[in-house]
């Protein structure tokens, strides 16, 4: 059966290989395993199988390439042969390949990775750092864009970013400044630009930024151990 | 007869000359020509369609677009899929059916516990014949091709629509672990087997299994 007018049929040889099928849906060419945030999978050919992160055949695995304890329940490792489909509330999804790098991406945005990247909590609330060398899958509302540091983006538009140092929170001082800047501050009254709070990057890496301001809903990632004790950022809230 | 284009992926268009189509009740955005809209009961079904559909829960609110012109069709910027049927039978929810030929004639079938899982009910709507339909997806979907050696795991909260010859078969792989919270997320899945086209979307819905 043709479809000359129809949309494109796909069928296990002619899906990509580890590349996108279309801007909403990448394809992963499995043979061995990978780490994907639970229920990303919308569908597959071949034999793959699903574990959950936590105890199982894959503790090996598990404890090479996944330090983030908070995270566990919201991950699972597919492991088998075939091809497999993942996409995210449809939004935009792009891979990216590290080579010997380093990563820090927000959490809801990760959908999936290759063992040859570990997965670590950032220490900073809600980010996960990725180090090593392979492919990663992110997801974005709206398309992706690569800027180098300096520059200061919108907390709501940034995604992730590389190589450079962390960021800092930057304030729009002038705005804030004099009697009626002071009861601003001080009040919240007086009306606010949205735009006084920045993240500032310095140095020389690559920051991530999705076109839209508006935030994915991200999985909770949960608390730092209340056992962390003093000096651990978000420890005790 | 009809034709239907795509003005863009979230708009279609269809070109009428004097006859009528079948579509999603509120569907329509605008016209040119002459239109006429007429409530069907019970997706113009008959009295016997109507009756099926309220206990199957298929419910499907259809109007008759009748006239000379053209009509433009969105549904909440939903992406729209084409389909073309040479007498073969297309499966799909009955909220994502947008619009059908007149040739085509819709009912409802038992699907089993797939559609239990999907949160959809255990019915689904039927569309045969020979012409063109279109359907609704969130974010593009995909048609994957399923043949005797290949056969396609569908996560429930993924499909639209399926087409042709193809058994399906829901399994879930709920074990002691799923019950202490640990779950693989992965645990209802629809096999499809046998030869036919299966369309899948970019997203998930909330389904009752879709969190284990």
């Amino acid at each position: 059966m043709t479809h000359p007018e129809g949309p494109v049929v796909h069928d296990p040889h002619t899906l990509p290989v580890n590349d996108n099928v279309n801007p909403y849906a990448f394809c992963v060419d499995l043979d061995g395993q990978w780490f994907l945030q639970k229920g990303k999978m919308i569908a597959y050919y071949g034999q793959v199988d699903f574990h959950a992160i936590g105890h199982g055949p894959l503790d090996h695995l598990v404890a090479a390439n996944f330090h983030s304890p908070l995270h566990a329940t919201a991950w699972v490792v597919a492991q088998g042969r075939g091809k497999m489909l993942l996409a995210d509330r449809a939004y935009d999804i792009n891979s990216y390949d590290l080579d010997d790098g380093n990563l820090t991406i927000r959490s809801g945005n990760l959908l999936a990775f290759q063992p040859g990247l570990a997965l670590k909590q950032s220490i900073i609330p809600g980010f996960l750092t990725l180090i090593g060398t392979g492919k990663f899958v992110a997801a974005s509302n709206g398309a992706v864009h690569f800027v180098e540091p300096p520059i200061r983006v919108d907390p709501q538009a940034l995604v992730g970013w590389a190589d450079c140092p962390s960021p800092c929170h930057h304030y729009d001082h002038a705005y804030l400044r004099g009697v009626l800047g002071g009861i601003r501050a001080l009040t919240g009254i007086g009306g606010a630009s949205g735009e006084e709070h920045q993240f500032e990057f310095t140095g020389s890496g690559q920051v991530l930024l999705q076109s839209t301001e508006e935030l994915m809903g991200a999985t909770d990632t949960g608390g730092v151990p209340a056992t962390a004790g003093p000096g651990v950022p978000g420890a005790g809230v | 007869m009809a034709i239907f284009r795509l003005q863009s992926s979230r708009v279609l268009a269809v070109d009428l000359d004097g006859e009528a189509v079948k579509a999603k009740k509120g569907a329509m955005v605008a016209y040119d020509g002459e239109m006429t809209f007429k409530k069907m009961t019970g997706g113009g079904e008959g009295l016997r369609g109507l009756v099926t559909r309220r206990i199957t829960g298929e419910a499907m609110a259809v109007m008759e677009v009748r006239g000379r012109g053209t009509c433009w069709f969105a549904d909440r910027a939903t992406e729209i899929n084409l389909v073309r049927l040479t007498g073969d039978k297309l499966h799909v929810e009955a909220s994502n059916l947008l619009v059908t030929e007149p040739a085509l004639r819709t009912g409802t079938s038992f699907t089993g516990l797939r559609g239990a899982s999907q949160g959809n009910g255990l019915f689904t709507t039927t569309v045969e014949g020979t012409g063109q339909a279109a359907i609704m997806s969130d974010g593009p979907a995909i048609v994957l091709r399923v043949t005797q050696g290949t056969p396609l795991v569908v996560d429930p909260g993924a499909y639209v629509a399926h087409t042709g010859d193809l058994r399906q078969q829901l399994r879930s792989s709920v074990g002691l672990r799923t019950l202490i919270g640990e779950g693989s997320g992965e645990s209802f899945q629809i096999h499809f087997e046998g030869e036919g086209l299966v369309y899948v979307q970019p997203s998930e819905r909330n389904t009752i299994g879709g969190q284990i």
